[in-house]
């Protein structure tokens, strides 16, 4: 899982904010619950306290101490209430105490005594001795000479822990199980609502300079990713109208220039034909002539990089043996090689077929070729190396020449780069390596360059292999 | 021979018909698809140029309409599209032969003239220029009775200058014919080759037959320079 995914971030926010409020919330409601029913049984107990001391205790000195005992069992029966009452003199010797409840919740003897508060009124909290929590209402009863006994009134505080208890508890499960939900809920909707991301980005991600017509997928949500969608279709269209335009521009400038330059060409050659023109005139013209050739060629390959942009250059389709290619190609240039004392040697691993258009083929071999030779200094090698690599054709041209330097490797494929002018002084005008990249790609593949500045450069082209024919390949010429 | 120019490029259609004029020809000019064709239907030629760009009626169009009409004169095509391209369409609509823009006027005229030749003479199986001879039987090369051991390059090369003797044959067309249209553009493999075939052709004797044109390509003959 991609932990940075926005998937991954809303869905832990969501749950993290969930986690958060629901905590907070049981919380709050654990103790507004809690202080709720303990002051509302505090509340009944201090009530009976106050009753007992200002009904029972007040009238004391005119009814003596064992009446009071008398009325507040007969009145309170504190037993049978499950509560617990004491009444203690001021001297700390107890006056009444009654016995153990009906439920057995706690042991009323073992309830702490009060201790040196000396306020009229207040409740507290006890533990008896044997563990049980018990809730106490005390109160001073006066009988005109200042207080004399001190009433306490309790019971047991078992139904608010179990209450606590039970709301713990429910809290407890329910809420991680309320969190989980709205979780998995939360991805699962994040994850639905990004999907078409991943579609668009997969779509995007395919679509190239040469495939500029296609569109990415519009999720039919009418939601921002349909805009966002809608928007990046808008702009491949103007990069598909900016790539169109290029290309137009540079087939209908080549097209435009051979007419002029064809007229150019045959005025000059008719000029140079006079038998009355004089030398040095000729040799000029002858030299006007030479121009006038090289940028009719450099038109000529312009027109076919575009025609190959376009993918309209392939004349046939036919299985093509790229070893036996390689091999004759080199043989007719090996005089090329042998004229600058060049070695030209050949490996081949059996056949290389592949499919595609066999003169387009050749010439990436003799673009290679001539390259490798015209940049090797004498008594140098060129290797061309032919094998399969899985489902791959691959043909290698290597040298031992000057080599690229490494800031102009990635530039080598490009229309009109040279690697220094002096390179160029037999008038190639930089076509020739994009040339060899365009066919390439127009047959599925690729070629890349690697190079040591010294000791030489090697190109290698990987074409798809062509599959399995019964019918075997067309020999080599 | 009677040759008709259908070029819409007025200059073009001058340039040639004024070469092919030079060259003893009768040349009429057509400057649109539905004149051509009723100068085709109303003479009889012996060749047609034929731009493929015309106004009007489509060049391809037209081919096929004369090819129907009359199948045995021979058709050249010039197109300013792509070489290997057209080579296949224009050739599917009948063409006999086919030059790209921008072309040499010495390439337009060899391929005429081998246009008018075929189904006439033969290729003799002798060549001879001054005191060179080549055996087309034998591909075996001689100078003055001494015999010359050339590769099939260098071979291929002398047969086809001496096969249009004193005429400029240009770089292009000695790289498309002697290797293929994948070498286009790498006519520096022309000047290697033509150095080794002189140091055995040439060198050696007083006369010189190899002569380079500048700024057209080479030509044998043993005129003198």
């Amino acid at each position: 899982m991609n932990f940075r995914s926005i998937r991954f971030r809303l869905a832990a926010w969501h749950t993290a904010l969930f986690t958060a409020v629901f905590a907070l919330l049981g919380l709050v409601l654990f103790a507004t619950v809690q202080r709720y029913v303990e002051g509302t049984i505090l509340e009944t107990q201090a009530r009976r306290a106050r009753q007992i001391a200002e009904t029972l205790l007040a009238n004391e000195p005119r009814t003596g101490e064992p009446y009071v005992v008398r009325e507040i069992e007969a009145l309170y029966a504190p037993e049978l209430g499950d509560r617990f009452i004491r009444v203690t003199r001021s001297d700390g010797s107890v006056l009444y105490l009654s016995g153990p409840p009906n439920d057995q919740s706690f042991d009323p003897a073992s309830v702490p005594p009060a201790g040196t508060a000396s306020a009229a009124e207040f409740t507290r909290s006890e533990r008896t001795a044997d563990g049980r929590s018990v809730l106490v209402a005390a109160f001073r009863a006066s009988t005109g000479q200042g207080p004399r006994y001190l009433v306490e009134v309790g019971t047991s505080a078992d139904p608010v822990e179990r209450l606590a208890g039970h709301l713990l508890w429910t809290l407890a499960l329910g809420v991680p199980l309320v969190i989980a939900v709205a979780a998995a809920g939360g991805y699962l909707l994040v994850r639905r609502a990004l999907a078409p991301v991943e579609e668009i980005a997969g779509k995007a991600e395919s679509i190239t300079q040469h495939s500029l017509s296609e569109r990415l997928p519009v999720p039919s949500a009418g939601d921002e990713l349909a805009a966002l969608s809608l928007a990046l279709n808008r702009m491949i269209t103007r990069l598909d109208d900016a790539f169109g335009n290029s290309k137009r521009f540079v087939a209908d400038a080549s097209h435009e220039l051979r007419t002029p330059l064809t007229v150019i060409q045959g005025e000059l050659e008719n000029l140079s034909a006079d038998p009355h023109l004089p030398a040095d005139l000729r040799d000029r013209v002858g030299s006007t002539l030479e121009e006038v050739e090289r940028l009719g060629k450099i038109v000529q390959k312009l027109f076919a990089l575009s025609r190959l942009d376009a993918g309209e250059a392939q004349s046939e389709w036919v299985r093509v043996d790229l070893a036996g290619l390689a091999s004759s190609t080199a043989d007719q240039m090996l005089l090329l090689a042998e004229d600058r004392n060049i070695k030209v040697s050949r490996e081949a691993d059996g056949e290389v077929p592949v499919m595609g258009d066999r003169a387009r083929l050749k010439q990436v071999l003799v673009n290679l070729i001539d390259n490798a030779v015209k940049y090797t200094p004498p008594g140098g090698s060129v290797r061309l190396k032919s094998y399969r690599d899985g489902s791959r054709a691959v043909v290698e041209v290597a040298d031992t020449g000057v080599g690229i330097p490494a800031e102009a490797l990635p530039h080598v494929f490009e229309r009109f780069f040279r690697v220094d002018r002096d390179r160029s002084a037999d008038g190639g005008a930089g076509l020739g390596l994009s040339i060899v990249r365009s066919i390439c790609a127009a047959h599925g593949g690729r070629v890349e360059a690697e190079s040591a500045p010294g000791a030489g450069s090697r190109f290698r082209v990987t074409l798809p292999l062509a599959p399995a024919a019964s019918a075997p390949a067309k020999p080599s010429p | 021979m009677r040759i008709l120019v259908i070029e819409d490029e007025k200059k073009v259609a001058e340039m040639v018909s004024r070469g092919l004029r030079a060259e003893r020809h009768a040349v009429d000019v057509a400057a649109d698809g539905a004149d051509a064709w009723d100068m085709v239907r109303a003479a009889d030629y012996d060749l047609v140029v034929l731009d493929l760009g015309l106004p009007g009626m489509d060049g391809s169009e037209l081919l096929r309409r004369i090819r129907s009409r009359n199948s045995h004169v021979p058709i050249l095509v010039l197109t300013a599209r792509d070489a290997m391209a057209t080579k296949v369409e224009s050739f599917e609509a009948g063409a006999d032969d086919y030059l790209t823009k921008p072309f040499a006027f010495a390439e337009l005229a060899v391929r005429i003239k081998a246009l008018l030749r075929r189904g006439g003479a033969d290729r003799g199986n002798v060549a001879k220029v001054a005191d060179l001879e080549i055996d087309r039987l034998r591909q075996q090369v001689t100078r003055a009775g001494r015999r010359i051991d050339l590769t099939s390059k260098e071979y291929a090369l002398l047969d086809y200058l001496a096969s249009h003797p004193g005429r400029v044959l240009s770089r292009t067309m000695i790289v498309e014919h002697v290797w293929d249209q994948s070498f286009e553009g790498l006519t520096n493999i022309v000047d290697v080759y033509v150095r080794h075939l002189r140091a055995k052709v040439d060198d050696p004797f007083d006369l010189k037959l190899i002569r380079t044109v500048r700024g057209a390509g080479y030509r044998i003959t043993d005129e003198d320079p």
